[in-house]
């Protein structure tokens, strides 16, 4: 049998599988929107975890940071201080949230922040930022997707094809059975794409270098380039390195599929106890994507793509069977984290606009089937921006997470009380600060004097924010003492549950 | 939306810890934190030799500050901050 029937075959055994699963969840479920869009606030730690490490790592993780390792060198290591971070924030802004969206009914971030400063204006812009800056990821994910089955079957599915074939599965067994049958399938998609990374890594190791050691020795007399900073082509200057660690933490934190997790989890303490440990799983998978990118500058060293090293090498140099798990473990990472923003678009789409302003006072069933509709023109928007435009995947995310961060002074100022309110024409006008100075520092003068320009936008935007809100009304006593007040008490009070 | 909580009529910031754990749990992160930037990473640390346990310096430097950033995690949430 032909190696590329092989790993075809077994991609689309796990498709079936995963369609499977959401036809199940669809039976467990129920008819309501809380159970369909926060999986009945009651997700448990394992469930909990995988979700959002599997959601947190991407075809990003598969494709981006092998090409990232193979065309930059050992800087892109780096990825593991935002994992970290990232550990900090679930612990710390994470188990607030929670407190708050538990207390109050929260569904989405929008209605998060929208009732702490009673402003509607407030809670369309959120709602908007929140799905123009995913709808990029959407277009990541898919893109990585095309890649790996358009490689795995050797181009005989094309790229445009393969990427509608898994976008319309995911969004298929979401679209049966809600966030379950994401969380469901995200449990099987965080275990497969954990175990892939690290067998076809080391198996490509072993085979091409005899083990990691002889991996980094040759390195060092062949690429020293390569094992420092800031690599070949100059681009992990300081600058950059903390820009992209506030924007691939803060940034992808701040995304509506993220947050919309911190709201479905059952306790503070499974936060809490996920914030201290999904480090060591995110932190981790980088280090067979390392050997995987670096490995693959020595071997394979004219890529034209450099996102697509693993799968070369693994057509290369692995079993054909390997191959396809890998390939499939693949799938799963890109998938993973597409259904939860197509998740996160729904029910930000139908809750805090269709809901609460095309057509308010309707049935739970009305809600959900809207939803589930406006999954189907999710699918179709993000498959014409996956094929129309095509780049370089860990531009996009960073794009994507520059763009959610400009929520962090409005979270923050409902989630940490402190004497001076941010307002609701403060936080406002911060935002389109925030994004006018992310357009202008990436796209007019890119990363003026070498700074990312998710710090440019960020400074600017907590400048604004602060600014503006010193002199414009602040959000009504009853919602800040109420608000506040819950978390204070679950801070230092008795405690979350 | 239901509203039984207790107001909070004068706030307290939440920016800095008010206990001794969480203090030392913030200021040790951030410690961490501070040991995988710039500028000790663009200088101090970004050599190859000397190799530790087969890795080159930088990249092993790195592990273990990720490492120490997660056992401050783990302290807090053992330590109940």
């Amino acid at each position: 049998m032909e190696p590329w029937v092989i790993s075809t075959g077994l991609i689309f055994i796990y498709l079936l599988a995963t369609i499977a699963i959401g036809i199940l969840a669809n039976r467990k479920g129920s008819a309501n929107m809380e159970d369909f869009f926060l999986y009945g606030r009651q997700a448990g730690l394992i469930v909990l975890y995988l979700t959002v490490v599997a959601t947190f790592h991407s075809a990003f993780a598969f494709l981006g940071s092998g090409g990232f390792f193979y065309t930059h060198g050992i800087g892109f290591w780096m990825a593991g201080t935002w994992t970290v971070l990232v550990g900090a924030i679930t612990y710390t802004l994470g188990t607030r949230i929670w407190a708050v969206g538990r207390k109050f009914g929260y569904i989405t971030p929008a209605d998060m922040i929208a009732d702490f400063y009673q402003s509607e204006p407030v809670r369309v812009i959120v709602a908007l930022v929140s799905v123009l800056f995913t709808l990029i990821y959407i277009q990541v994910q898919a893109q990585g997707l095309g890649y790996i089955l358009s490689v795995a079957t050797g181009d005989r599915i094309s790229f445009e094809l393969a990427s509608l074939i898994l976008l319309v599965v995911a969004a298929g067994y979401l679209v049966v059975g809600g966030l379950r049958a994401v969380y469901w399938t995200d449990v099987i998609q965080g275990i497969w794409m954990y175990v892939a990374v690290w067998a076809g890594s080391l198996v490509i190791t072993y085979r091409l270098f005899g083990g990691p050691v002889e991996l980094w020795r040759r390195l060092a007399a062949e690429r020293p380039d390569l094992l420092s900073l800031p690599g070949p082509e100059g681009f992990f200057t300081p600058g950059i390195w903390v820009g992209m660690t506030i924007a691939l933490s803060f940034g992808i934190i701040f995304q509506p599929h993220m947050m919309i997790r911190y709201f479905t989890a059952a306790s503070s303490r499974t936060l809490k106890i996920l914030g201290a440990t999904t480090p060591i799983y995110l932190m981790t998978l980088f280090i067979p994507a390392a050997f995987v990118g670096l490995g693959g500058a020595l071997i394979l060293p004219d890529l034209a793509s450099p996102d697509r090293v693993f799968p070369e090498l693994l057509f290369r140099y692995a079993p054909p069977w390997l191959t396809g798990l890998i390939l499939a473990g693949a799938t799963a990472a890109a998938m993973s984290t597409l259904d939860s923003i197509l998740h996160s678009n729904m029910t930000v789409l139908t809750r805090d606009i269709y809901q609460r302003y095309a057509a308010p006072g309707r049935s739970q069933k009305h809600y959900l089937t809207f939803g589930r509709g406006v999954v189907v023109v999710l699918l179709v928007v993000g498959w014409f921006l996956t094929v129309y435009n095509l780049d370089f995947l860990v531009t996009l995310v960073t794009l994507s997470g520059a763009g959610a961060l400009q929520l962090m002074p409005a979270v923050l100022g409902v989630c940490y009380p402190r004497r001076r309110l941010h307002t609701a024409a403060g936080v406002i006008a911060g935002i389109a600060a925030g994004l006018a100075t992310l357009y202008v520092t990436r796209v007019v003068f890119p990363q003026p004097l070498g700074l990312h320009e998710a710090v440019w936008s960020l400074v600017v935007n907590f400048a604004v924010t602060i600014v503006v809100s010193r002199f414009t009304k602040p959000p009504p006593a009853e919602a800040v003492e109420r608000i506040h007040g819950e978390v204070e008490r679950f801070v230092y009070g008795s405690g979350g549950a | 939306m239901p509203t039984t909580v207790t107001p909070m009529k004068v706030p307290r910031s939440h920016f800095i810890p008010r206990t001794r754990s969480g203090r030392r749990a913030t200021v040790a992160f951030l410690l961490a934190l501070a040991l995988s930037q710039p500028p000790i990473v663009h200088g101090l640390v970004n050599r190859i030799e000397p190799w530790i346990l087969g890795m080159p310096f930088l990249f092993a430097y790195l592990l273990a500050a990720y490492l120490v950033g997660i056992a401050v995690l783990v302290w807090a949430l053992r330590k109940g901050v």
